[in-house]
C-alpha cells in the first residue's frame, strides 16, 4: 500500500512537472554581452582617454576576449548556465580629427554556449555557436561618434560626449543581438594628473527590449557607469612607451529597477597596457586585462579575460612629415 | 575591373600584372555571391588615392588602406516555354513566368601590415537579394553572380573575409604592387613564398582571369566568374577557412591549398576537422608575352573530400529498395516529395570528387583581351557548394572604351556552357533533384548562355551596366526554354 502511494505520488509530482514544463513560456534570447569596448584609439578597454588630437588621424583594433558565465539565471532556487562560455573577437576602425572621432566596430562571436533549462516559469534554450556553424558571423554592428569638448589630450581634465548606434543582426536565439536598434548616448571624461590617468563615463543605453519579468533578460533602457585610473609609467629611456596599469570598473542597471540587484550588472578588470606616444608615426598599443563580475546579474559574467591591440597615429601628415625628415 | 592599362605599365609589366592579379584578388563562391575586387585605374577615384594626393598617406609603402564598393543589380527574366515545371514533385524548376531578381551588396575592404612581410586583410559585408525562383532551376549559368544560397531580402552582415598574408622574399627583382582592396602597396621580390591563413573564398587566390572574374565590373553572369564546374568549398555566400601557399618565381607561380567544406551540401556551416573533410587545390601559373601583348595560362586540379552522395548509388539504393525515395529522407535533403524518384540523401558518405581545368587570358590590344576556361570534373557525385554543372567552357572578350574616348567604360562579350554527366542526368531523368536542379524529368542537353554587357562610367568611380543574356536549356533540359533576361547594375567604388 505505501509501495502504491509512493508510486502515485511520483506520478503525479512527475505529471505536475511536465505541466510546469508544459506551461512554461519560452525566454527569447537579447545582445547580451556587456562589455562594450572603447573606440578604436580610446586607450582603455571600456572607457575612454579623450586624446584625439592632430590632424587627420586613425585607428585599428582587435579585441579578443572569453567570459563565463555571464547568463546564470536564477529564482533562488534552480540555477541554469544558460549562457557558460562567450568568447569574441572584435575588430575596429576609426578616424579622427582634432577632437573629432568617427568609428565602426564590429563584433564577432567565436563561442555562445550553454545549458538549457527552465526557470521561473521560463524555458531558456541555450544557444550553440561556433566558429563551424557561425563563420561568418558578425552581430549588431556599433558605428560611434566621440567629441572632446573640454581640454586638451593631455590636460588633468577632459570633458567629452559621444554617441553609439547598434545596427542589430544576428539571431536572438544566440543571445548576440536584441534584434532591434540601440543606441548609446555618453558624457565622457578623462585625464593625467601627475602619471595618474584616468577616464569615465556616464551615460544611457537606449534600449528597446523589455522582457521582463523574464530572469536575467533586458529591462528597457539602462543607466551606464564605469571608471578607470592608474599610473603611467615611461618605461623607455626616451619615454616614447609607457606602461598603464589599473583597474577599470563599469557597469548598467536598467532604469526602470533601478540599482535592483538582479537588474543591474557590475563588472571589474584589472588591466594593464603598453603603449607609443609619438605623434611621428603609427604607434601601437597593446592591452591585457582580466576581472570579475562584482554583482554577477543581467550579463555580469564569472570572469573575463581580454587582449586587445590597437594601431593608432593621431596625425597622418606629421607621420608623413616625420617620415620624410628621417635619413 | 579589366586591368589593361596597368598590366602595360612599367618593365615587369607582364609579372606585376600576374602576380598582383593572382595575389590581389578575390573572388567569387559558391552558387553565389562572392566577387573579388579587382585592380583600380590610377585615374579612378578613391579615399586612398585622395589622402595620398593631399600628402597624407604614403600609398606605394602603405601600413594600412581602406577602400569599400556598392552594387546594386537588378534583373527580369521574360516568360519562357516550359512543357512541364516540378513535375512528379519535384521542386527544383526555373518557373516559366516572369520574374525579377536583384542584389544588392555593400563591402569595406581594410587592411594593415602587422610585421615585416606580414599583413592582415579584413572585409565586412552586407547583402540582401530575391532570386530567380529561389536560386532553382538554372545549373552554371545563374544570371547574377552576387545571389547567394542564404540570401534573403533583408539585409544581412558578414565578415567575407579576415586572413593574414605572410611574405617571404627570395630574391629576383622588385615587383610593385599597387594599393587596391585587399592589396597594401609595397613592393615584394620577384621570387616569394607567401602563406595566406583564414577566412576568404577560394577563388579569391585561384583561377583569377583579368577579363572574367571581377565580374561587378564585367559580366553577370555567374558562368563567367570561375569555372562552372568547379565546385570549390565553400559555405553558402562562398567563402571558407584555410590555408594557401604560393611560391612565384618570375613569370611562373604555383599554389596549392587546403580549406574547409561545408558540413552539408550547399549549407552555411563548414566543417574544419580538415584531416577528414576538405577541398585541395594546386594551381600552376604561367605568365607569357604573345605578340608583344601580356597574356597567362592557368592549369588548376581540385580533390575535394566531403560527406556526398555518389548518383549512380542514389539511383541503386532506389532500385534495390523503392522506399528509400525522395519523399522519405530522414536525413539533410532538399524537400522533394517525389516518391518514385531517388534521392541522394540515401547515399551521402565520405566521397571524392575532382577536376582540372584550363584558364587562358591574352591582351589582343592594350585594351581588349580575350578569355577562356575548361573545366572537366568527375561528374559522380552531387554538388556541393558551387554549380551543378560537370564540365564546362567559357570564352569571351572585354574592352575598354579607349577606342571611342570612354576609357573607364568596359563592355563585353561571352559565351558559357556546360554538361552534366551520364550519371548525373540518368538520376535527374528519374526525378532526382540536386542542390539547384531536377524538374521531375529531363531531355539532358547542353545548358548554354551569351551574356554581352556595356558599362558606361557616370563618375570617375561610379557605373552603370546593362546586360543581356541569352540561356538555353536551363538546368541542362532541352525540354525547357530558352529564357531571356535584361539587367541593369549600379556599381560605385570609393
Amino acid at each position: 500500500m505505501r509501495s502504491s502511494r509512493a508510486l502515485a505520488f511520483a506520478a503525479f509530482a512527475t505529471a505536475v512537472a511536465v505541466t510546469m514544463q508544459a506551461q512554461a513560456q519560452q525566454a527569447q534570447g537579447f545582445a547580451l554581452e556587456r562589455f562594450y569596448p572603447s573606440a578604436p584609439g580610446g586607450g582603455w578597454f571600456v572607457m575612454d582617454d579623450l586624446d584625439m588630437h592632430g590632424g587627420l588621424g586613425g585607428a585599428l583594433s582587435l579585441t579578443a576576449g572569453y567570459a563565463h558565465d555571464p547568463l546564470v539565471v536564477t529564482d533562488g532556487t534552480q540555477h541554469v548556465g544558460v549562457v557558460a562560455d562567450q568568447g569574441f573577437f572584435d575588430l575596429g576602425a576609426a578616424v579622427t580629427y582634432d577632437r573629432y572621432r568617427l568609428y565602426l566596430d564590429l563584433s564577432s562571436p567565436l563561442v555562445i554556449r550553454g545549458e538549457s533549462g527552465t526557470v521561473g516559469g521560463y524555458r531558456f534554450t541555450a544557444p550553440s555557436v561556433d566558429l563551424g556553424k557561425n563563420t561568418d558571423l558578425i552581430v549588431d554592428a556599433r558605428v560611434g561618434y566621440d567629441v572632446r569638448l573640454w581640454g586638451g589630450p593631455t590636460s588633468p581634465f577632459r570633458l567629452g560626449v559621444g554617441a553609439q548606434l547598434f545596427i542589430p543582426n544576428g539571431r536572438r536565439e544566440d543571445y548576440d543581438t536584441d534584434d532591434t536598434f540601440r543606441a548609446m548616448v555618453r558624457v565622457l571624461f578623462a585625464g593625467n594628473v601627475g602619471s595618474i590617468a584616468y577616464a569615465g563615463q556616464i551615460g544611457e543605453h537606449i534600449r528597446a527590449l523589455d522582457d521582463s519579468p523574464a530572469p536575467g533578460s533586458p529591462q528597457g533602457n539602462e543607466l551606464l557607469f564605469g571608471l578607470a585610473a592608474g599610473p603611467r609609467v615611461p618605461v623607455s629611456k626616451d619615454g616614447n612607451t609607457v606602461l598603464v596599469v589599473g583597474p577599470e570598473l563599469y557597469g548598467a542597471t536598467a532604469l526602470q529597477s533601478f540599482l535592483g540587484t538582479t537588474s543591474t550588472a557590475l563588472e571589474g578588470l584589472l588591466t594593464g597596457r603598453l603603449e607609443g606616444t609619438r605623434d611621428d608615426g603609427p604607434q601601437i598599443r597593446v592591452k591585457l586585462g582580466t576581472g570579475a563580475g562584482l554583482n554577477q546579474h543581467f550579463g555580469a559574467p564569472e570572469w573575463r579575460f581580454v587582449l586587445g591591440v590597437e594601431v593608432f597615429d593621431h596625425d597622418l601628415r606629421g607621420a608623413r612629415a616625420g617620415r620624410a625628415s628621417q635619413p | 575591373m579589366i586591368r589593361l592599362s596597368k598590366i602595360r605599365r612599367g618593365p615587369l609589366r607582364g609579372l606585376v600584372a600576374c602576380a598582383v592579379a593572382c595575389i590581389l584578388s578575390i573572388a567569387a563562391p559558391a552558387r553565389a555571391g562572392v566577387t573579388e575586387p579587382g585592380e583600380r585605374p590610377d585615374q579612378q577615384f578613391d579615399f586612398m588615392n585622395l589622402l595620398s594626393h593631399l600628402g597624407l598617406h604614403d600609398i606605394d609603402n602603405e601600413s594600412w588602406n581602406a577602400y569599400g564598393q556598392f552594387t546594386y543589380i537588378t534583373s527580369y527574366k521574360a516568360p519562357f516555354s516550359a512543357p512541364y515545371t516540378n513535375a512528379n514533385g519535384s521542386t527544383n524548376s526555373l518557373l516559366p513566368n516572369s520574374e525579377r531578381s536583384w542584389t544588392g551588396t555593400f563591402t569595406l575592404y581594410l587592411g594593415a601590415k602587422l610585421w615585416p612581410g606580414a599583413e592582415v586583410y579584413f572585409a565586412p559585408e552586407v547583402v540582401a537579394e530575391q532570386a530567380l525562383s529561389q536560386l532553382r532551376g538554372i545549373g552554371g549559368a545563374i544570371q547574377n553572380f552576387e545571389l547567394q544560397k542564404s540570401g534573403l531580402t533583408t539585409p544581412i552582415l558578414y565578415r567575407s573575409r579576415l586572413y593574414v598574408q605572410q611574405t617571404i622574399g627570395l630574391g629576383g627583382t622588385r615587383v610593385v604592387k599597387d594599393s587596391d582592396p585587399l592589396q597594401l602597396g609595397s613592393s615584394v621580390d620577384s621570387r616569394r613564398l607567401v602563406f595566406r591563413l583564414g577566412n576568404f573564398s577560394v577563388i579569391d587566390f585561384f583561377d583569377k582571369n583579368s577579363f572574367s572574374g571581377d565580374l561587378r565590373q564585367q559580366f553577370f553572369n555567374m558562368a563567367f566568374m570561375t569555372y562552372a564546374a568547379y565546385d570549390f568549398v565553400a559555405d553558402a555566400r562562398g567563402y571558407t577557412w584555410g590555408g594557401v601557399a604560393e611560391f612565384d618565381d618570375d613569370d611562373w607561380a604555383i599554389r596549392i591549398g587546403r580549406l574547409a567544406p561545408p558540413q552539408d551540401p550547399n549549407s552555411l556551416p563548414l566543417t574544419l576537422q580538415l584531416d577528414k573533410f576538405y577541398g585541395d587545390q594546386l594551381e600552376i601559373e604561367h605568365n607569357h608575352r604573345l605578340f608583344g601583348q601580356p597574356g597567362a595560362v592557368r592549369l588548376l586540379g581540385y580533390r575535394n573530400r566531403e560527406n556526398m552522395g555518389r548518383f549512380r548509388d542514389a539511383i541503386g539504393a532506389f532500385q534495390s529498395d523503392p522506399s528509400k525515395n525522395a519523399a522519405n529522407c530522414t536525413s539533410y535533403n532538399y524537400g522533394s516529395q517525389n516518391a518514385h524518384a531517388p534521392d541522394l540523401c540515401w547515399a551521402r558518405k565520405p566521397n571524392v570528387k575532382m577536376g582540372i581545368g584550363l584558364n587562358i587570358e591574352q591582351h589582343v590590344t592594350d585594351d581588349i583581351g580575350v578569355f577562356f576556361r575548361g573545366m572537366v570534373s568527375d561528374g559522380n557525385t552531387e554538388v556541393y557548394a558551387f554549380t551543378s554543372t560537370d564540365r564546362s567552357v567559357s570564352f569571351g572578350a572585354t574592352a575598354k572604351g579607349s577606342l571611342w574616348h570612354r576609357p573607364l567604360d568596359v563592355t563585353g562579350i561571352g559565351l558559357g556552357m556546360g554538361w552534366i554527366s551520364q550519371a548525373h542526368a540518368d538520376y535527374l531523368r528519374m526525378g532526382g533533384i540536386d542542390g539547384f536542379i531536377g524538374d521531375g524529368n529531363i531531355q539532358a542537353s547542353m545548358e548554354s548562355v551569351f551574356d554581352i554587357f556595356y558599362s558606361v562610367s557616370v563618375a570617375s568611380a561610379v557605373w552603370l551596366s546593362a546586360d543581356y543574356q541569352h540561356l538555353t536549356h536551363p538546368a541542362f533540359n532541352a525540354d525547357r526554354g530558352p529564357v531571356d533576361i535584361a539587367g541593369a547594375r549600379v556599381h560605385a567604388e570609393f
